[in-house]
């Protein structure tokens, strides 16, 4: 079993070499014509920028069926969901100028700079020329030069994104690195691993020290990007993964122990031990920074400094105005235990409906007044009849990245200890049961074998 | 044999704890905000210094910076001057060692 595993290791490392050492077919002709946008790679890569547009990349958004109350003829994603990690969306945060601060200062912020258009054709629009505001080379290009991506206000004033479209950078295509994906997916949730917490440096991940990166896992077809099953990542481009599938069996452990563990608790749970990140916000209250801008109050922990959550869940997602997370029991068949972090926020919930109210970060950025952003958000939505409320909501994010090295993978007693990371009683075992989980009897003789073949 | 490697990694353990600790002893940890005024890469590529202007005091700090993440955002322009930058380092003897190299950023 592990020797398949090297055997695609390996193959992933050979692969990468070449993929590395070789160059793009198309760049003499680059070289040649120059960068005319997407038409230059459309004359011999037919129908991509069309294929694009129809993605979560290019949408924000897709149909969701697995997620209570919602819509299911409706598409859901950053374009229009609200919750409190960051509270508003494409629509009410639409990239814009704030207003001067105090010192006289403004910027541009919006949600939408994550999106690889040119705001002119922005998140979800079609036709010719949504096709050639694609920036093909934000994901394709190693030696794209960020400084040249940035907001902007164009001759008639209108903010627009601008682009790397350089003959050097479009003359560098390839798969897409670490890097490519980092530059939108790092700063996640505001600032560098904000939300998610996980680093894909080669001293934090397994994989990543192996030579294996996000498209390696994420195995991309037609621009269509496998996901999990994370409950606050709704929108899909319809392929899922998970650890077990392409890559790994249910099984692939040489100890049998472990094995057997695998039908009730998922791989992440004891290979991704640790998370990190942001843990709770205030977007009620908002701290001024010294260059006069203000930003939402954040209390958060470096990389690896969290430990998670366990929870059982169905894949299935629970979503009220309060709670937005798994659902799951040790008694429905078809949930395993599953690592997470948990995200506390406040924000303001409309008294009339209970409903939480999403925010135009402009007005905020630049005075502090959350509530001038509220009533900014709710002008922009149509929405007349509220009264906001302040209140807290508690949303659970998936552990899905940053596996340890194995020697760091839980092992019997981090668990079966009585102080061990599982509260089996809250994850619904009865006392009886509990007395056994956490009896040595189960794992003693094991690590007693372990340690002396260590000693 | 699995004995002896383990009695030299226990060494070499103890060996890097207490440079590790001597290290500390020494070196102060600040944190700062701060704009970048300027930043030079090493022609080796390996290390850089920025140079920060103090959000609070105004006061100029050079800031050396050797971790491999943070000097290819410096290589593709993804951190230029004019970036707000938050930053932890280890001041000893004269010199400033980043630890933390972050841009600021709202939500
Ligand atoms: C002159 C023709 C030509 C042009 C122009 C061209 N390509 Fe290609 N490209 C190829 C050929 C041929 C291949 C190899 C066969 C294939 O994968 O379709 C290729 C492969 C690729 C691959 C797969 C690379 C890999 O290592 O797996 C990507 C990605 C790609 N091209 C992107 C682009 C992008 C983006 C542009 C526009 C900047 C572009 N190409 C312009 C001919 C071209
Ligand atoms: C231009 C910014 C940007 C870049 C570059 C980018 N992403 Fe994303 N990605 C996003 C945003 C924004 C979302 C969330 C959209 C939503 O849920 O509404 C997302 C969602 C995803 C998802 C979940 C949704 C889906 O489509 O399955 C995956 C997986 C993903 N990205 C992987 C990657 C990988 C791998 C790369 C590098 C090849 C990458 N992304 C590059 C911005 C980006
Ligand atoms: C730096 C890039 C970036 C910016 C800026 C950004 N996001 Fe996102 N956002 C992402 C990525 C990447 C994902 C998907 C992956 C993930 O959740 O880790 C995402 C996912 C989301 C989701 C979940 C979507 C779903 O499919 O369930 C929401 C909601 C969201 N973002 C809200 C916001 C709001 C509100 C803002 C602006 C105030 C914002 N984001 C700004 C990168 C960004
Ligand atoms: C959000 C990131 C992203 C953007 C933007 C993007 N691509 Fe891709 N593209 C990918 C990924 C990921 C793959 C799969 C790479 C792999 O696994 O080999 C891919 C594969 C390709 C391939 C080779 C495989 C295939 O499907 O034929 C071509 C050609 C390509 N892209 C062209 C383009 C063009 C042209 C554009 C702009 C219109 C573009 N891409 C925009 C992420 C992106
Ligand atoms: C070792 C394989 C692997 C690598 C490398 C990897 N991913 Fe993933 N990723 C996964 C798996 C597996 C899931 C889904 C797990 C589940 O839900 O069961 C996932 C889920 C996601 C999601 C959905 C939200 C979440 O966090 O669960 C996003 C977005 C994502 N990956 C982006 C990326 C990006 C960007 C990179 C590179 C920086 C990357 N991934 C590298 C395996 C990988
Ligand atoms: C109950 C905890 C537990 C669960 C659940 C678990 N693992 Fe493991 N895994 C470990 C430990 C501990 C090790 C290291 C010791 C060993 O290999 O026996 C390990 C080792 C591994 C290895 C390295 C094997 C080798 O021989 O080098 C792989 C690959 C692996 N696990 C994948 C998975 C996958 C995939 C899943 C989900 C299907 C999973 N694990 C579920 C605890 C677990
Ligand atoms: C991630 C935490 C975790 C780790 C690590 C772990 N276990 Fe467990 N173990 C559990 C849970 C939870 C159950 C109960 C599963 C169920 O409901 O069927 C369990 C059940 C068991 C049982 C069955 C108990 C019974 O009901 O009769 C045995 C035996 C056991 N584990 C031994 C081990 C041994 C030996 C190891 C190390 C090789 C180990 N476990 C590692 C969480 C863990």
């Amino acid at each position: 079993m592990s020797r398949r595993i090297t055997a695609i290791m390996l193959g992933c490392l050979v692969l990468a070499t070449f993929a590395q050492a070789k160059d793009h077919p198309g760049k003499a002709q680059i070289l040649k014509d120059g960068y005319q946008g997407p038409k230059t790679c459309e004359k011999c890569h037919h129908g991509k920028a069309k294929e694009f547009l129809g993605t979560v990349h290019w949408k924000h958004a897709s149909k969701v069926d697995h997620v209570d109350n919602i819509n299911p003829n409706e598409e859901y994603g950053m374009k229009n969901r609200i919750y409190t990690m960051c509270n508003g969306n494409d629509i009410v945060n639409n990239l814009k100028e704030v207003p001067p601060n105090a010192l006289g200062k403004t910027k541009f912020t919006g949600c939408n700079t994550c999106h690889p258009g040119d705001h002119t054709s922005d998140v979800g629009s079609t036709g010719p020329e949504a096709e050639q505001a694609i920036d093909c080379l934000i994901c394709h290009s190693s030696k794209y030069d960020f400084s040249k991506r940035k907001p902007v206000k164009d001759n008639n004033g209108k903010v627009v994104m601008t682009q790397d479209r350089s003959t050097e950078a479009a003359a560098n295509i390839g798969r897409p690195t670490i890097k490519n994906c980092m530059v939108c997916h790092e700063a996640a949730g505001g600032g560098a691993m904000i939300k998610r917490g996980f680093s894909m440096s080669k001293e934090a991940e397994v994989h990543v020290s192996k030579g294996i990166i996000c498209v390696d896992c994420h195995q991309v077809k037609n621009h269509k990007f496998p996901t999990g099953r994370d409950p606050n990542n709704w929108a899909h481009d319809g392929i899922y993964m998970t650890c077990a599938g392409e890559c790994h069996s249910e099984t692939p452990h040489k100890d049998a122990d472990y094995n057997r563990h695998t039908a009730k608790i998922a791989c992440q749970t004891c290979h991704i031990p640790k998370t990190g990140g942001a843990f709770s916000k205030d977007f009620t209250k908002w701290e001024k920074q010294s260059n006069g801008f203000y930003e939402p109050s954040t209390l958060k922990r470096e990389v690896n400094e969290t430990s998670p959550v366990y929870a059982w869940y169905n894949l299935t997602v629970s979503n009220t105005p309060q709670f937005i997370g798994p659902k799951g029991s040790r008694t429905d068949g078809k949930s395993k235990i599953y690592p997470f972090k948990i995200f506390q926020g406040k924000a303001y919930f409309n008294k009339k409906n209970g409903q939480l109210l999403s925010m135009d970060f402009a007005p905020p950025i630049a005075n502090g007044d959350s509530l001038a952003g509220v009533a900014s958000a709710a002008k922009i939505l149509g929405i007349k009849d509220y009264e906001p409320v302040p209140g807290w909501q508690t949303i659970y994010f998936g552990s899905n990245h940053q596996v340890t090295p194995k020697n760091k993978a839980l092992s019997c007693a981090n668990c079966h200890a009585v102080n061990g990371v599982l509260n089996f009683k809250e994850l619904g075992y009865g006392s009886k049961e509990v007395d056994k989980l956490t009896n040595p009897e189960l794992y003693f003789e094991k690590l007693l074998k372990q340690q002396q073949e260590n000693e | 044999m699995k004995k002896i490697i383990s009695i030299i990694m226990v060494m070499a353990l103890m060996l890097i704890s207490s440079l590790t600790v001597v290290k500390t002893a020494s070196a102060e940890e600040m944190k700062m905000t701060g704009t970048i005024t300027k930043i030079a890469l090493a022609a080796d590529g390996k290390s850089a210094t920025a140079v920060l202007k103090d959000s609070k005091t105004e006061a100029l700090v050079t800031i050396t910076i050797t971790d491999d993440l943070t000097l290819d955002k410096f290589k593709d322009k993804r951190i230029v001057e004019g970036d707000e930058i938050r930053t932890k380092y280890d001041a000893e003897g004269g010199k400033n060692t980043s630890k933390m190299f972050k841009k600021t950023a709202g939500c």
